[in-house]
């Protein structure tokens, strides 16, 4: 279940910002934005064979927002997740052409977390319509009809 | 009728937004008169949301060349309900109650993967009574769900009998649901720490009754569709996904399992009583839509064998653990994912210490499915893409939240 | 006054046969595809049922006629009738009984069949004039699927004519009276049994039937061509589609299976019943359409086409040729 952490952090060592660390979650590399695509590119291919992205999402940790990559190997059942760190209304860039999986969670991602899509071959929203804010950051308060109401 | 409108719209949320409901669909625009300016155009048609064969709510966006399809973009989103927000306002135990409305169809595997996530992070140990009703109510859930699969399958293409065919079983299934849960479809029935309750004598006497027809039933189904050669004809070769396709795309599941690779989360990350279940994971071969139909039809026979060895062998004890009125889950994350019947269905859960979740992601199996839709699409018949909703088995309630 | 009488009365009744069968076959679709779907139907209007499809007639008839904004007007309003006239006028040449039917036409069979394909030119004004794109699509489908299926249905029935040297409905119903050895009726199912075959499929093409019910599948097309029609508008597509099965249905018994007549049974015995039979016969053939309607799924429509025009085509030619060696050996036989 848990890769080999020295392995992973060998493989990463031309990303400067990659740390490696073990969490109860499991495995966890944290990189600069700008380096995610490396990050991926390092540990899709190769003898790591991460081929598949189980999932994309982000968390609002207050300071930022950080996208979290789930990758899997098959051949191994290893878990690792790599983070990234973005601004508030930073640009997340999509990585579909490594991951095709990507697509629809990063239009899902940027819409929720108000993030812009950079890269993406339809950077359009995915659940909600023009007009809604970004609901899954904790700055937007959930509220009752009568509060939308009297706004 | 304007009027009407005027004076019961509320902006709501949209007051200070501009709302843009987007590029109006090319209609079919008439050609000029003469022949000289006859011309063939694609037909852009608009699939759903409202649709016999969407499965729900789901749009279609198709641009055909004759009946051939071009080019093909889903449309999401017309269930959107905030779910994951909402988890982050309700309380750990409270997560079941959500997760049940994200995949409707199959509510018990979605209570249990945010269960075992707040397990994982309190640290629980569940009563092994509790872990066999699991698998049981969970494998009655699949067969289920499976049913209506199957039925709206055969509805995709025409055959109406075997929905209702299909709706028989499926309706058994419910009953027996219904008489351990109290609910038919949004149970709430797994907790953190257990189930909520025992068989009762007249569930334990169902499911044996069901357990004598559905073997009978299942060939019949079998026979009745599968064994159709119109259907054969129809699902063979189409919507193929090798494996390096679905990988890439993240299915899981029995589209993952068709296309060769036998990934499942039961077998390979056994969870529950399913390390102590013998049971089979059937594989395709070559990825098409009736690899998909062979699998979920195994899948179903895998599940009925292990509803047998569930009902032989449940031990005796509680079904609840020991935990406290207020689950406080230490602050961390937890990953944990069940073998739901479309795929992993996975929760993450992000705890910072409080009794409720600060950060709550549903991993819909659904909505990666869906990913594929958009590559298998272009090239095949009007026709077949009906087939391919159909044979990637997707739930909205689950791709929306 | 009684040479119009008699010249409209007619008409007359076949409009009510039209409209009564529509009403009856209504009901039976609902009953047999019910039962065959493990549900009961109708229950509640009537007893068992059987004034539902009559209140449901009656409600089309209330209902709003919506004409949708940008139709074509003329070809919208056309169409239900062109659907339903030539239907209509089918009933011209059934041979009900050796002297009830409404005309004694000599060319009956080709007349059946050359006014059914004119539905398909209905289906084609419904399909471009409603505006819509699932009708357009469907009637496209329509036209492709008469237009393919018009020639082995045609075919099909050709060996028969061989055989009885007439197209006279009535004359090919005599032809089959009698039995081989005493017992098995002369009916042209068991001699003729592939042209039978073939006209099965191509009948079930021609009716817009499932397995082959393209220009309306509803999972696909929603409803197809009658998309965007309501009220007495969808109900007259609803009837003349139901009229039509029974039309090819009464085809199928007149030239398969023996019409009005019983085997083993002198024609004048059962001459007082003989339209009876031939209608309980057109309801057997029409139950089996239900049957596989109720059972079958669809077929996509470039395997229709390929099933059409690479396999039924050929293989009816074949069998008129096979036919037609076998009679003109028999003249042979029988002269020398």
């Amino acid at each position: 279940m848990l890769p080999d952490a020295t392995a992973i952090d060998k493989a990463l060592a031309a990303i400067g910002s990659a740390e490696v660390a073990t969490t109860t979650l499991g495995l966890e590399v944290r990189v600069e934005a700008g380096e995610i695509l490396a990050a991926l590119e390092a540990l899709k291919g190769g003898q790591h064979d991460f081929p598949m992205m189980v999932d994309l999402f982000g968390i609002d940790t207050g300071e930022a927002v950080d996208i979290v990559y789930h990758l899997r190997s098959l051949s191994r059942d290893e878990d690792i997740y790599v983070r990234c760190a973005l601004p508030y209304k930073g640009e997340l860039n999509s990585v579909w052409n490594l991951y095709p999986a990507a697509l629809l969670p990063e239009r899902e991602t940027a819409e929720l977390f108000g993030l812009t899509l950079a890269g993406h071959p339809n950077p359009k929203r995915l659940l909600t319509i023009e007009g809604i804010e970004p609901l899954l950051l904790k700055s937007v308060p959930i509220r009752t009809v009568e509060e939308v109401r009297d706004r | 009728m304007s009027e009407l409108h005027d004076t019961t719209y509320e902006p709501g949320l949209l007051a200070e937004g501009t709302f843009d409901p987007g590029e109006k669909p090319a209609g079919i625009k008439r050609i000029p008169r003469g022949v000289e300016h006859l011309a063939t155009e694609h037909l852009v048609v608009n699939v759903g949301p409202q649709h016999p064969s969407t499965h729900g709510v789901l749009r279609l966006l198709l641009e055909l060349d004759g009946e051939t399809v071009v080019n093909a973009e889903v449309v999401v989103g017309y269930l959107h309900r905030g779910i994951e927000k909402l988890g982050e306002h309700r309380r750990y135990h409270q997560l079941g109650t959500l997760m049940d409305r994200g995949d409707y169809m199959s509510g018990i595997h979605a209570e249990l993967a945010a269960a075992m996530a707040v397990e994982q992070m309190m640290e629980t140990e569940v009563p092994a009574k509790a872990q066999w009703l699991r698998v049981l109510m969970s494998e009655i859930n699949r067969i289920a769900s499976h049913m209506v699969w199957f039925g709206t399958f055969g509805l995709d293409c025409g055959a109406m009998g075997q929905f209702l065919y299909a709706m028989r079983d499926r309706e058994a299934l419910v009953d027996v649901l219904e008489a351990v849960t109290g609910q038919r479809m949004m149970f709430n029935y797994v907790r953190p720490g257990g189930v909520l309750a025992d068989l009762t004598p007249e569930a334990d006497s169902a499911i044996r009754t069901f357990l004598r027809t559905i073997d009978g039933y299942l060939d019949e189904h079998d026979a009745l569709l599968g064994g159709n050669e119109i259907l054969q004809i129809r699902v063979k070769g189409i919507g193929t996904l090798d494996r390096e396709t679905a990988v890439a795309f993240g299915l899981t599941g029995a589209n993952l399992r068709g296309s060769g690779l036998g990934y499942d989360v039961r077998r390979d990350r056994p969870y529950a009583a399913y390390p102590e279940l013998e049971f089979d994971v059937p594989v395709g071969t070559t990825g098409d839509a009736w690899d998909r139909y062979t699998v979920r039809m195994g899948e179903m026979r895998q599940a009925v064998r292990m509803i047998r060895q569930c009902i032989d062998g449940m031990p005796e004890g509680d079904v609840m653990a020991k935990v406290p009125k207020v689950l406080r889950p230490p602050a961390g994350e937890s990953y944990a994912c069940v073998e739901s019947s479309r795929g992993e269905l996975g929760v993450h859960l992000v705890s910072d210490g409080s009794d409720m979740p600060y950060r709550f992601r549903y991993r819909p199996p659904s909505l990666y499915s869906l990913q594929a839709l958009e590559e298998i699409l272009p090239g095949r018949m009007f026709a077949d893409a009906m087939m391919l909703i159909g044979s990637i088995d997707i739930v909205l309630g689950e791709i929306d939240r | 006054m009684s040479a119009v009488l008699a010249a409209i009365l007619p008409v007359l009744a076949a409009v009510v046969l039209m409209l009564v069968n529509g009403v009856v076959l209504i009901y039976m679709l609902r009953k047999v595809l019910g039962h065959l779907h493990l549900r009961y139907g109708p229950l509640n209007v009537g007893p068992k049922g059987i004034v539902q499809t009559t209140a449901d007639v009656l409600k089309l008839l209330s209902k709003e006629d919506v004409t949708p904004t940008g139709v074509d007007r003329w070809m919208y309003r056309l169409a239900p009738a062109v659907v339903f006239i030539p239907s209509l006028m089918a009933y011209a040449a059934i041979p009900f009984s050796e002297n009830l039917r409404i005309t004694a036409l000599e060319t009956g069979l080709l007349f059946t069949f050359a006014v059914l394909s004119l539905v398909a030119l209905g289906i084609i004004m419904a399909g471009w004039g409603s505006a819509n794109k699932w009708s357009l699509i469907g009637s496209m489908r329509a036209a492709a699927q008469t237009i393919a299926y018009e020639v082995p249905l045609l075919l099909s029935v050709l060996p028969v004519v061989m055989v009885v040297g007439s197209l006279d409905l009535a004359e090919i119903v005599q032809a089959q009276s009698g039995t081989w050895f005493g017992v098995i009726p002369k009916w042209f199912v068991f001699a003729q049994f592939p042209a039978f075959l073939i006209f099965l499929v191509a009948a079930l093409a021609e009716l817009n039937q499932t397995p082959f019910d393209m220009s309306e599948a509803e999972s696909e097309l929603v409803a197809g061509f009658a998309t965007e029609y309501s009220s007495m508008k969808f109900g007259m597509l609803f009837l003349a589609e139901f009229s039509n099965s029974f039309i090819m249905s009464a085809i199928a018994v007149s030239v398969f299976f023996g019409g009005w007549s019983l085997p083993w049974v002198p024609d004048s015995v059962i001459a007082p019943i003989a339209p009876v039979i031939f209608v309980l016969k057109t309801y057997v053939v029409i139950f089996f359409l239900m049957w596989i309607r109720g059972t079958f799924p669809r077929v996509r429509i470039d395997q229709l086409m390929t099933l059409g025009w690479k396999w039924l085509i050929p293989i009816s030619l074949g069998w008129i040729m096979l036919t037609g060696l076998v009679l003109k050996l028999g003249e042979l036989g029988g002269a020398s």
